[in-house]
């Protein structure tokens, strides 16, 4: 079970509850003139890209591998979710020298290998892809600060104003990830 | 007997190897750096005083011991270990990372002490060819121009020449000069092109630098030749017959080995002599400045990463001194620095070994220096540092440092003035809520000086006396930052810094014998350092809707026991008709003052920045208390109150416009009178000093920009010396 913020999209605090609401609007206002609304995914690019910074304080780094794009597969905004992130990598995620491509799959998916990080898309987090995570030593990211909190995620990040990193270092070391000093130093473990 | 006794003289009696002057030969062997730290100049002889000794072996010992053992559980735990890596960590979090405020990483906006940070681009837009070029428009910060390439650099007031309150640092290494404690800026081995960034921090930071660090710092972050593939040289031309250039050229050894080659310099006729007196124009010679640098990266293993870096400069340069008098002095400095940085479960391992050395040449045509005077100087510095997190929201630092500092000029000073310093630090960083940070940190020095040589006789002064001086001062710094919203950050702080003496207001020992009468200028053994307290309360906001931060700082500060020169402190004595200065505390001094500053850029391609600074000073010393001033440390009336700055850029395709302005308030400003006698005050007139550029990238790897520096007027009266007069620079720039 995710805590509460696992909707359509990551919680996004203060101000940005405006941007929500307009955003509500305009896709109101777009179902209204037969147009479909737009999708944003639940990690911005810029968030991507915080989190390919991220992977290069990585020790040790990924060594190659696919980028998992968890979704849940019960909940239909959470695959939409998951291919709006993957429609923002594009080709792939261009980390520490690499090119990782993105890969839409279940929590369950993670078992097979052959991924460098695990992206947690809207509806995807909860205690099932925190175990798959800790069994695939993966670094889970995702936009969802409640999951990271609950530690069903390893890292949140939000672009907001300003870069924030949020760390379960519990998670983390279950997961058998570690960063580099200077990073641990830059972002707020939990 | 003196403390330069025996335990320590011993060892070279015990047979010592000639290699290892001054160390037991029971500690040589364990000691990695000490073939290096023999060949280094101003290594110390011996070590002779209990407490420093006893803080340096303890360092020494500790290292090599230290070092393998942390290195060992990190075998298995860390693939990677480095320097900071600026880069990488301004990418990742979008915006500069600095690490001068309390030596861990950490977002400017983050840092607990009011710090700036110049950008690379920065740097470019501003049209600058020297680093006081740039720091004249940051707001806090005054900037004395003697000549092209000659200027002292203030912050927060207090300014003055040969200024000794403030720490410039290149990548961390401390590059001031050790007589009067001052910055030649252009005797500083790195060229813009190869900066980063420019990291100005505002207030004592003495708990992180130790002692001098009570203006304020300026650490210049160069790029990281393992990690940033630097390839560029400028040529520029202009008035004043200007010539000048740099070249700055990386080589990489896949990601295990580089070294960055820099090279630059510059010719020019300087501006005219203005109004200095007839001795002082026959001293002014034309400028000219060469440096050239070599910074080399090892990745060792992959948690481990060596450093080394070795520089050598010429220059020549007009000044003023702290007696008044403008001359010119030529420079031959050189300086290495080796180092190892490690990653380990222990923490972010450091250890670096620095030498600095100088020669100066004072060639002034003035009553108190008739001669060319020639003056040797140097510095070595071991720093050892302990980074850590602990926990998930503690970290700490431990610090330890020796440094070993001498002059040597038998006209000045009579033989060898030198100090050797010990330093343990300790600084501890805590996230008590997501919100707030808790920033403490506590230095201690310890000082013992030395004096070798014949001192001026009948004055009372003896080595003996220099020998029995020691003196332990701690330093702290402590700040609270609030980030009270994701666009309010409040922080306070409060700071007690330490400003030693420099070697020759200690050791000064000079008998001028062309004043009428001959005239005994002393240094003392007996100064206490100045100690300077500050507080500060910041508040920081971002305003999204216009592209911009608004920051806002007030600040108080005083000064205990001023240091002051002989120069200009009331008549110690006369003896059998000549009179006696000597250097001494002469008092207080206050200061408090505001900042404003509001900087912005958008998307559009327009940026801006307009501020006020404010700083009020009151002096309550004995200084220049006759009818003539004779003294040059005269803050109340010698800080311009009022500053001023705005700029307005905007860049579009291959286009960069870039203008800058400065207005400040008038003050009051000291020369030597032609008499010799005492000093003219001259009162400086509120100005404004302007700069623009146009830079226009004819391709992607060429780039030519125009510069007018101080193109308002002809020549602008900015200080008592020569005016400044109106420069246009040509550039040519190719970066590959």
């Amino acid at each position: 079970m995710e805590t509460h913020a696992h909707g359509q999209s990551a919680p996004r605090p203060k101000q940005t509850a405006w941007w929500g609401f307009g955003a509500t609007l305009a896709g109101l206002a777009g179902l209204l003139c037969g147009a479909p609304a737009a999708i944003a995914a639940s990690l911005s690019p810029q968030e991507l890209q915080v989190l390919a910074g991220a992977i290069a304080f990585m020790q040790p780094p990924p060594a190659g591998g696919s980028v998992a794009v968890v979704y849940a597969a019960a909940d239909p905004a959470s695959r939409q979710d998951a291919e709006a992130i993957a429609a923002e990598l594009g080709s792939g995620l261009k980390a520490n020298g690499a090119l990782l491509p993105a890969k839409l799959v279940e929590a369950s998916a993670l078992a097979e290998g052959g991924f460098a990080v695990a992206i947690a898309a809207a509806g995807a987090n909860g205690p099932s892809l925190g175990a798959a995570v800790r069994a695939a030593h993966l670094l889970c990211v995702t936009a969802n600060l409640p999951a990271v909190q609950a530690g069903f995620c390893t890292m949140a990040i939000s672009t907001d104003l300003r870069v924030q990193i949020v760390l379960n270092h519990a998670a983390a070391a279950a997961s058998e990830i570690g960063f580099a000093a200077a990073f641990r130093m830059m972002i707020h473990e939990i | 007997m003196t403390p330069f006794a025996p335990p320590l003289m011993a060892p070279a009696k015990r047979g010592l190897p000639a290699h290892l002057p001054g160390l037991p030969l029971a500690h040589a062997h364990v000691l990695p750096f000490a073939p290096l730290l023999a060949l280094l100049p101003g290594l110390p002889p011996a070590l002779p005083h209990a407490l420093p000794q006893r803080l340096l072996l303890a360092l020494l010992l500790a290292l090599p011991l230290a070092l393998p053992l942390a290195l060992l559980p990190g075998l298995a735990t860390l693939a990677h270990a480095q320097t900071v890596d600026y880069g990488a960590l301004e990418a990742t979090f979008g915006e500069p990372v600095t690490t001068s405020v309390t030596g861990k990483p950490q977002r400017a906006t983050d840092a607990p002490a009011n710090i700036e940070i110049i950008t690379r681009d920065d740097i470019r837009r501003s049209g600058a060819t020297t680093i006081p070029d740039v720091l004249r428009f940051v707001t806090g910060l005054d900037v004395r121009d003697y000549g092209l390439g000659s200027a002292d650099v203030g912050i927060r007031g207090y300014n003055q020449a040969a200024n000794p309150h403030l720490m410039v640092l290149v990548d961390g290494r401390q590059v001031y000069m050790v007589d009067y404690g001052r910055i030649i800026w252009a005797a500083i081995p790195v060229q813009l092109d190869e900066i980063r960034q420019i990291e100005v921090i505002k207030g004592p930071n003495s708990a992180l630098y130790g002692f001098n660090a009570v203006g304020g710092v300026i650490n210049i972050i160069t790029y990281d030749p393992l990690k940033d593939k630097l390839d560029t040289a400028t040529a520029r031309a202009g008035t004043q017959s200007y010539l000048g250039g740099s070249a700055v050229g990386t080589g990489q050894i896949g990601n295990t080995a580089a070294l960055r080659l820099s090279a630059g310099g510059f010719n020019a006729r300087d501006f005219p002599a203005g109004p200095l007196s007839p001795a002082d124009r026959a001293s002014r010679q034309p400028p000219y400045d060469g440096n050239i640098n070599a910074d080399s990266r090892w990745q060792i293993t992959p948690f481990v990463e060596a450093f080394g870096d070795v520089s050598a400069g010429e220059n020549r340069l007009s000044d003023q001194e702290p007696p008044g008098v403008f001359g010119t002095e030529r420079l031959s400095t050189y300086a290495v620095r080796f180092g190892v940085a490690a990653d380990t479960a222990l923490g972010s391992l450091g250890l670096s070994v620095t030498a600095n050395s100088a020669r100066v040449e004072i060639g002034e045509v003035n009553a108190a220096l008739p001669v060319t005077v020639g003056e040797a100087q140097s510095s070595t510095v071991i720093q050892a540092s302990d980074l850590v997190k602990l926990g998930l929201h503690h970290t700490l630092r431990f610090g330890l440092e020796f440094r070993k500092d001498a002059d040597d000029s038998g006209f000045l000073t009579g033989g060898t003035i030198s100090d050797q310093i010990a330093a343990v630090s300790l600084m501890w960083d805590w996230e008590i809520t997501p919100s707030v940070t808790l920033t403490d940190a506590v230095r201690v020095d310890a000082l013992q000086l030395h004096h070798a040589g014949i001192l001026l006789p009948g004055t009372g002064l003896t080595n003996a006396q220099y020998d029995d001086t020691t003196l332990t001062e701690p330093s702290f710094n402590s700040g609270l930052v609030w980030k009270a919203s994701d666009d309010d950050t409040f922080r306070v702080t409060l700071a007690r810094g330490v400003q030693l003496p420099t070697l020759l207001q200690y050791g000064l020992s000079l008998r001028s014998t062309a004043l009428v009468p001959p005239t005994v200028f002393l240094g003392s053994p007996d100064l206490n350092p100045a100690i300077v307290w500050n507080a500060e309360l910041d508040y920081d906001r971002s305003l999204p809707p216009l592209d911009s931060v608004l920051r806002n700082a007030v600040f108080v500060q005083q000064t205990d026991d001023v240091v002051a020169w002989p120069f200009g402190t009331p008549l110690a004595a006369v003896q059998r008709g000549t009179p006696i200065f000597d250097s001494r505390n002469v008092g207080n001094t206050d200061a408090a003052g505001a900042e404003v500053e509001l900087k912005g850029q958008n998307a559009a391609g327009f940026r801006w920045q307009a501020s006020y600074a404010l700083v009020a000073t009151s002096d309550h010393t004995v200084l220049d208390a006759g009818p003539v001033p004779t003294s040059i440390v005269e803050y109340a009336h010698s800080t311009p109150n009022n500053v001023v700055i705005g700029g307005i850029g905007y860049s579009r395709d291959r286009l960069e416009l870039d203008l800058l302005a400065r207005w400040q308030s008038s003050y009051l400003d000291f020369r030597v009178n032609p008499q010799r006698t005492g000093l003219v005050a001259v009162n400086i007139d509120n100005y404004v000093t302007m700069t623009a550029r146009v830079g226009y990238r004819l391709t992607d790897t060429l780039t030519l920009a125009l510069t007018a520096q101080q193109f308002a007027q002809d020549q602008l009266v900015e200080t008592a010396g020569p005016p400044v007069q109106r420069q246009i620079i040509a550039s040519l720039t190719v970066r590959l």
